[in-house]
């Protein structure tokens, strides 16, 4: 695709209409065109999935053991067969024949061995400290023996990308080598990754030869779509509805939760430390709050309608409550807090026993997102006779007060683990992990027993199970407020077919299923 | 010999003096690297692996003895290890310096010879509309944010007329190798011009205010009186005269287009070392970080220097003092 520039008059033209030289190089390949995305999310540190590249989404170069379809539902990928031993302890796995790297060597049980025993060492983003030890028992057949029973470890299959053992370095994120749908063709950073179909990968082929991934800010990307030099944008919600000539824009359901965290406990003195908050450790104020929230409006204020009521944090997955919602009933809530003795004083906010039915609400200053959640919420907590009084601080200052006060926490994940770090009261308190202090044994026993389970698909009813007990039918641990809509806008010739819901992390969890988008224009 | 040595001595002062004011403010700031570095992976991963990572990257010393380690690997030649790119930081600005000094570099040099050439014109037409004009010109653009400029640019040009690219140092889809030349200028120019806009007025309006200084004086007063015309006196009495404050102010600009230069690499997706400073920074990547401000200050340190070597040459009578 190398242009050469002959004669003078030529190269004027070329610089003036260089807008024009982009489309020609769309238009020349075969078929579909070549792909262009502004979705964002580069990878600084590169395509290393060692590193943690590939957790959030596809990673477009490596292939994983399993996958997960549109519905979330497991699928073989390099493995064919997965063992869990009775002990829980050891998994024994058979990989598919006949893989090879875009490098031309064959994929097998050392690859993956290797890849597994490296990602332990590497001090990266990938904590996988519950594995004792990967070895290859022969060159199709797998072993990984665990420290203990810790089901969520699986989730690894579906996201940490086999590199090659052979020439795995230090220089691997730059130049990835994997058996994946994709084989780099460039990465210029800061700016753009061009990526080519590979060839002989086992899986569907992608209907696109060539996709370009741009690096813009968000400006740029819409500014480029408008330019209709790319065929897909992610935008931030707000400019939804701002949508080219010849596109569409499309919501995509997401986990991108975000909700209020109640300290559960009374004030406490927990190894020096104060935990917890004489307001929000009432299970009526609580279950109030969460009874009296119209999410409704609050989504309609904050998040200009692109958003869905959350209830939990694993709402509409496979691990996440069925049962866990509850009905917008104001005066069914104001009837509770009543009937629990909170008083409504002089002020319109509630007392017992001396005690104000106010706390702070905190925020990382810098996003306005959870800034317009906090007071729009903060509003509608009013009616309640319920003073939430919005604070704006560093990630620093609201780490020294996430266990007394509540905060306006962002999560999400294709992962039950998730529902451990929040709920489970092993993890109170540690880093941002279970910052209520939330502690109830029949959670913890049922979360036991999900990491003890006979595979990861058997745990599900599991974690399931306890959201009646922490969910809005039971302890009420949270005030899950809004799950947030990705918006993409699409070229109306580009069918991406049916999306996973998404996980916390605009951009790259939509090319998890990029091999089977279509090109639908000649 | 002994002022060599004593500015070599002063300019090694001043980088420490930065190294060390940089390094305190990164560990004053509210940023946890990890916690910056993990992003979204903040809630799946454990207490042990973070103190992996610690580990890894020296954290777990306290702070004075992780500067020392830093100015001792500096010392060696080492510049040190990016964790915002995973590669040592001498990659990284190896990488970035060229795009950066195109782009930067450029858009100085243009920005001082279009602003000498306005700033006479508007001397020369004091108080008439060519000069008011210019002034406006340089009041509005002084007062412009670079990267508000360089939206509405590209909104202009790239968006509703499509004469310029949209981004990037090259066309979309194409590998950096196979970009021709033409390319390379042609994706170069909107952020040129960006920047040379942005970097006018200062020099302008310095170059102005000395000329009008300079054409009013006695002896321009005489040469008028003996018959030299208004391009004579510019070229031959002005022009020495108003280049004073035009080096000065183009010389104290080094910083300011570095810093515009930033802030246009953002939107113009440059890949340059705007985006690595903007990196280092919210990821608290601090060799990576450490490693631009002291290149930032050798630059701009050199660039005074410059201009002190500079006034001798222009005003020998500089030298005397």
């Amino acid at each position: 695709m190398k242009k050469t520039y002959g004669t003078p008059a030529r190269q004027m033209r070329s610089l003036c209409f260089g807008a024009a030289l982009a489309m020609a190089t769309v238009a020349s390949a075969q078929g579909a065109p070549a792909l262009v995305l502004a979705i964002g999310g580069e990878p600084e540190t590169g395509f290393d999935p060692l590193l943690g590249w590939g957790s959030y989404g596809n990673p477009l170069f490596q292939s994983t053991l399993l996958r997960r379809d549109a519905a979330l539902k497991t699928e073989p990928d390099l493995a064919t067969g997965l063992q869990l031993s009775d002990d829980r302890l050891t998994w024994t796995i058979t990989l598919r024949d006949g893989v090879f790297f875009t490098d031309g060597t064959p994929l097998d049980a050392d690859d993956v061995a290797f890849t597994f025993n490296q990602a332990k060492a590497a001090a990266g983003a990938l904590d996988l400290q519950v594995l004792r030890e990967a070895v290859a028992i022969d060159p199709q057949t797998v072993r990984l023996t665990l420290d203990r029973p810790w089901i969520t470890f699986a989730e690894a299959f579906f996201t940490l990308g086999i590199v090659p053992s052979g020439s795995y370095g230090p220089d691997y994120g730059r130049h990835p080598v994997g058996s994946g749908p994709y084989k780099m063709v460039s990465w210029d950073e800061g700016a753009q990754l061009i990526v080519s179909r590979n060839d002989e990968y086992y899986g569907a082929a992608s209907d696109f030869a060539q996709i370009t991934f741009l690096f813009t800010g968000e400006d740029a990307g819409l500014a480029a779509a408008q330019a209709g030099a790319v065929q897909m944008v992610a935008v931030p919600a707000q400019l939804a509805d701002s949508v080219p000539a010849g596109f569409h824009a499309r919501s995509v359901a997401t986990v991108d939760n975000r909700g209020i965290s109640l300290p559960f406990q009374s004030p406490t003195s927990i190894d020096g430390q104060t935990i917890g908050n004489s307001v929000t450790a009432d299970p009526a104020i609580r279950r109030a709050m969460n009874m009296g929230l119209d999410r409704a409006t609050l989504i309609d204020v904050a998040l200009h309608g692109h958003g869905t009521p959350a209830f939990g944090p694993a709402d509409g997955l496979p691990w996440g409550g069925a049962d866990d919602r509850v009905d917008y009933d104001l005066p069914a809530a104001n009837a509770l807090l009543d009937g629990a003795g909170w008083k409504v004083g002089s002020d319109g906010v509630r007392a017992k026993g001396g005690q104000r039915a106010a706390f702070a609400l905190h925020y990382p200053a810098g996003d306005t997102t959870r800034q317009a959640l906090a007071e729009t919420a903060a509003a509608l907590l009013r009616p309640l006779g319920i003073e939430a009084t919005p604070t704006g601080g560093s990630w620093d200052a609201i780490r020294r007060v996430m266990h007394t006060d509540p905060v306006v926490f962002g999560f999400g994940s294709h992962s039950p683990y998730q529902l451990y770090s929040l709920f489970d009261s092993r993890r109170a308190g540690v880093a941002y992990d279970n910052p209520s202090y939330y502690s109830n044994p029949q959670v913890d026993a049922l979360f036991a027993g999900a990491q003890s389970a006979v595979g990861l698909e058997a745990s599900y009813p599991l974690w399931s199970e306890a959201a009646a007990i922490y969910g809005v039918n039971g302890d009420n641990v949270w005030l899950w407020l809004a799950n947030l809509d990705h918006v993409y806008l699409i070229n109306d010739c580009l069918d991406i077919g049916t999306p996973q819901i998404e996980p916390h992390g605009h951009g790259w969890p939509i090319t998890a299923t990029l091999t089977q988008w279509r090109w639908t224009c000649d | 010999m002994t002022t060599a040595f004593r500015i070599i001595l002063r300019q090694l002062a001043l980088l420490a003096t930065v190294a060390l004011a940089v390094f305190m403010l990164m560990k004053a700031a509210p940023i946890d690297p990890i916690d910056a570095y993990l992003g979204p992976a903040i809630a799946t991963v454990g207490p042990e692996q973070r103190a992996q990572i610690a580990a890894d990257w020296g954290l777990d010393q306290p702070a004075y003895q992780q500067f020392l380690a830093w100015a001792a690997h500096i010392l060696r030649g080492d510049l040190g290890f990016s964790h915002a790119y995973n590669v040592p930081v001498a990659q990284v600005l190896g990488d970035r310096l060229g795009p950066s000094l195109a782009l930067a570099g450029l858009a100085w040099l243009l920005s001082g010879a279009l602003g000498c050439v306005l700033g006479a014109l508007a001397a020369l037409f004091a108080g008439r509309w060519p000069d008011r004009v210019i002034r406006l010109y340089c009041y509005v653009l002084a007062a412009t944010p670079t990267f508000w400029l360089a939206m509405i640019m590209l909104m202009v040009f790239a968006v509703t007329l499509g004469w310029a690219p949209v981004c990037c140092a090259g066309p979309i889809g194409v590998p950096p190798d196979q970009v021709s030349f033409a390319a390379r200028v042609h994706h170069l120019m909107l952020p040129l011009v960006v920047l040379t806009l942005f970097g006018v007025a200062q020099i302008a309006l310095h170059t102005r205010v000395k000329l009008i200084e300079v054409l009013q004086s006695d002896y321009v007063a005489l040469t008028r009186t003996q018959g030299a015309g208004a391009l004579d006196i510019l070229l031959h009495h002005g022009a020495r005269n108003a280049a004073l404050p035009a080096v000065t102010a183009m010389l104290a600009s080094v910083g300011e287009v570095m810093g515009g230069a930033i802030l246009a690499e953002q939107v113009f997706a440059w890949p340059g070392l705007g985006r690595a400073t903007v990196a280092a920074g919210m990821k608290g990547d601090v060799p990576l970080l450490l490693a631009i401000a002291l290149l930032t200050a050798l630059v701009v340190a050199a660039a005074t220097g410059l201009a002190n070597i500079l006034y001798t040459r222009i005003d020998p009578r500089m030298a005397a003092r």
